[in-house]
C-alpha cells in the first residue's frame, strides 16, 4: 500500500463518524451525507497518490463532501426539496445535555448524537446495528451484508429504510436530557452486542466466526466509551467482548471448531484479557447496577474465570457455577441455564449436569441437544448420546459446527 | 412535527370499568398531569384530544368495487380497545415519548402527520 492509501484508510477509519455528524448537522439530509462522503473518499483515492496527501486529510474530505452535497441540492427537483429534514438540535435538549458536562469533559458531542440516533429504541435492532456500523464507523455496506448473512442489495435497502424511518418518525439528532441518557446508552450497548454476536457465532453458513466484524463492534463500544467513559453497561460490555474476542485465534484449527477445554491458551490474546480485567476492577461496577449492566458484568466475570485459568483442568468451576447462579437471578435466559448446566457437569459430573439440563429448550437451537449428547456420552449412555447427537445435527445450521457434531457422534463407541 | 397519539389498549392499566372510584380518579389525574407537562414544555402543544366511545359504538366504512360497505364495529379486533387520541405538536419523537410517560400505562401508537404545506 502507498503512503497515500494508508493515510486515506487511517483518516476514514478515525474520522468517518465525526464527518458524517458534521455534515448531518449542517445539511440535515440523512439521505445525501453518506454518498457525498463516499464520493469524497473515492476522489481522494484518485488524487492523493499524485497530488500528495493534504496537510489536514479530514478537512480535505469534509470540503469535498460538502461540495458534493451542495451539487446535489442544486440539481434537486422541487418535490425532493420539500421532503422533511432530519430534526437537529432541538432547543429543549440543550440544557439537559449541558448538565452532563463533568470535570472539563463536555459530553454533548456530535458523534454522540450520531451514535444515539443510529441506535434509537424506535429502530429495529438489526437496523440500528447496520446503521451504526455504516454511519458511525464507515464499514462498507457489502461488509455489513456479509456480517448479517444477507445479499448486499438487501442490506443497502435495509439501511435506506432505516434512514427514511429516522426522518419520517422524527427521531432527532440530539442528546436527550441527562435523566434519559443512561437508558439510551443501554440501547447503544445492546446494539453493539448484537453486532458482536452476529460476527462471533453466526448460526448459518460456512464460517464459524468473522472476527474482523466482531472487532468492529468492539470499536463501536470504544467510540461511545470515549464519549461517556464511565457508563457501567458499556464498560462491562467492552470487558465481555474483549474476553470472548481474545480467544478468536484458538477457536478454529484447520477450519474445525476447537472447544474451550482443548484450545491452545498461548494463542489467546492476553493483552485483551488484561485490559478486560482492568475494566472489571473499576469501582463503578461494584455499585448498584441496572439489570442489563449487571448481566454484562456477570457474563464478563465468568469469561474472566476461563481466561485467567492456567489450564482447563484448573478452571474454578465452583466460582463459575456461583456466578451463573447470580446471573440466572438477574437474567434468567435459556442460554444462561444451558451454560450453567455445562459448568455444573464440570464441577459435579455429567449426571448433575444432565439434571440441570432437565426441561431446558432453546427454540431453533441445536445447543441443548449438543450439550446433552456430550454429557450422556461422558456418563456412558452411548445410545442416548447418539440419539441426542442426531437431534443436534438435524437442528444445526452452521457447517463448521455440524462437522464437529458429526465427528463427535462417529467417535462414540459402537453399541 | 405533529403526531397522532392513539391510546390503543389498556395495556398495563386495569380496564376502566373495573377500576375503583379512587383508581379512576388517579387515572384521570394522569391526563391532567399530561396536559400540564405538555403546556410546560417549549414547542409542545396539544392540538386536539378526545376520549372515544367503545367498540360497540364504532362503525367501519369500506369501499370495494366502487360500493361503500358500512359495517358494525371497529376496523379490526386489534383496535377494539382504542380509548382516545391526542394530536400533539412536538419538536421530535424523543420529546414526545418522554411526555407520554406521564399518561396511564396504555399501549400507544404514535404516527407523525405528513406536512402537506
Amino acid at each position: 500500500m502507498t503512503d497515500a492509501e494508508d493515510a486515506l484508510t487511517d483518516v476514514v477509519r478515525a474520522e468517518w463518524g465525526r464527518l458524517v455528524a458534521l455534515l448531518l448537522k449542517q445539511f440535515r439530509r440523512l439521505d445525501l451525507v453518506e454518498d457525498a462522503l463516499g464520493d469524497a473518499v473515492e476522489a481522494a483515492s484518485r488524487t492523493w497518490p499524485t497530488d500528495g496527501v493534504p496537510t489536514n486529510p479530514a478537512a480535505w474530505l469534509m470540503t469535498a463532501a460538502r461540495r458534493r452535497v451542495l451539487d446535489r441540492l442544486r440539481t434537486e427537483d422541487v418535490a425532493r426539496r420539500k421532503q422533511p429534514l432530519l430534526l437537529v438540535d432541538a432547543e429543549h435538549h440543550q440544557e439537559g445535555a449541558r448538565t452532563m458536562a463533568d470535570a472539563g469533559h463536555l459530553v454533548e458531542d456530535d458523534v454522540l448524537r450520531l451514535v444515539l440516533m443510529c441506535a434509537h429504541p424506535a429502530l429495529a435492532p438489526e437496523a440500528a446495528s447496520a446503521l451504526s456500523l455504516r454511519l458511525v464507523l464507515g464499514v462498507p455496506t457489502a461488509d455489513i451484508a456479509r456480517l448479517f448473512l444477507v445479499p448486499e442489495p438487501t442490506m443497502a435497502a435495509r439501511i435506506t429504510r432505516a434512514k427514511k424511518r429516522i426522518v419520517g418518525a422524527g427521531i432527532p439528532f440530539a442528546v436527550p436530557d441527562a435523566g434519559a441518557l443512561p437508558d439510551r446508552l443501554e440501547t447503544v450497548a445492546q446494539t453493539a452486542y448484537l453486532t458482536f454476536t452476529a460476527g462471533y457465532s453466526p448460526g448459518t453458513g460456512p464460517d464459524l466466526l468473522r472476527a474482523d466484524q466482531s472487532g468492529e463492534a468492539i470499536r463501536l463500544v470504544r467510540v461511545v466509551l470515549g464519549l461517556c467513559p464511565d457508563e457501567p453497561a458499556l464498560v462491562a460490555l467492552l470487558a465481555l467482548m474483549l474476553l470472548q474476542h481474545s480467544r478468536r485465534d484458538a477457536r478454529i484449527c484447520d477450519g474445525r471448531l476447537v472447544l474451550l477445554a482443548d484450545q491452545d491458551r498461548t494463542r489467546w490474546h492476553h493483552d485483551e484479557v488484561a485490559e478486560a480485567t482492568r475494566l472489571l476492577a473499576r469501582p463503578r461496577l461494584a455499585g448498584p447496577l441496572t439489570p442489563l449492566a449487571a448481566s454484562y458484568v456477570l457474563q464478563a466475570r465468568i469469561a474472566a474465570e476461563h481466561a485467567t485459568a492456567p489450564s482447563a483442568e484448573e478452571t474454578r468451576w465452583d466460582r463459575v457455577v456461583g456466578l451463573y447462579d447470580v446471573l440466572l437471578q438477574v437474567a434468567p435466559t435459556p442460554s444462561a441455564r444451558l451454560a450453567r448446566a455445562v459448568a455444573v457437569a464440570e464441577q459435579h459430573g455429567p449426571a448433575a449436569g444432565l439434571d440441570a439440563l432437565e426441561g431446558l429448550e432453546v427454540p431453533e437451537s441445536h445447543r441443548p441437544a449438543a450439550v446433552r449428547a456430550e454429557l450422556l456420552s461422558r456418563a456412558g449412555d452411548v445410545d442416548a448420546a447418539r440419539a441426542a447427537y442426531d437431534q443436534a445435527i438435524a437442528a444445526c445450521r452452521n457447517e463448521v459446527e455440524t462437522a464437529f457434531l458429526l465427528a463427535q457422534r462417529d467417535a462414540l463407541p459402537s453399541a | 412535527m405533529r403526531y397522532l397519539v392513539l391510546l390503543m389498549d389498556d395495556g398495563a392499566e386495569k380496564v376502566w370499568t373495573e377500576q375503583t372510584p379512587e383508581e379512576q380518579a388517579a387515572t384521570m389525574a394522569k391526563f391532567g398531569e399530561f396536559d400540564a407537562a405538555c403546556a410546560a414544555r417549549d414547542g409542545v402543544e396539544i392540538l386536539a384530544g378526545e376520549a372515544l366511545a367503545g367498540p360497540e359504538a364504532a362503525t367501519t366504512v369500506r369501499t370495494r368495487d366502487g360500493r361503500v360497505q358500512v359495517t358494525d364495529g371497529p376496523y379490526a379486533e386489534a383496535v377494539e380497545g382504542m380509548g382516545g387520541f391526542y394530536l400533539v405538536q412536538a419538536p421530535d419523537l424523543d420529546g414526545l415519548l418522554e411526555l407520554l410517560r406521564v399518561l396511564p400505562a396504555y399501549d400507544i401508537q404514535v404516527s407523525p402527520a405528513v406536512d402537506m404545506g
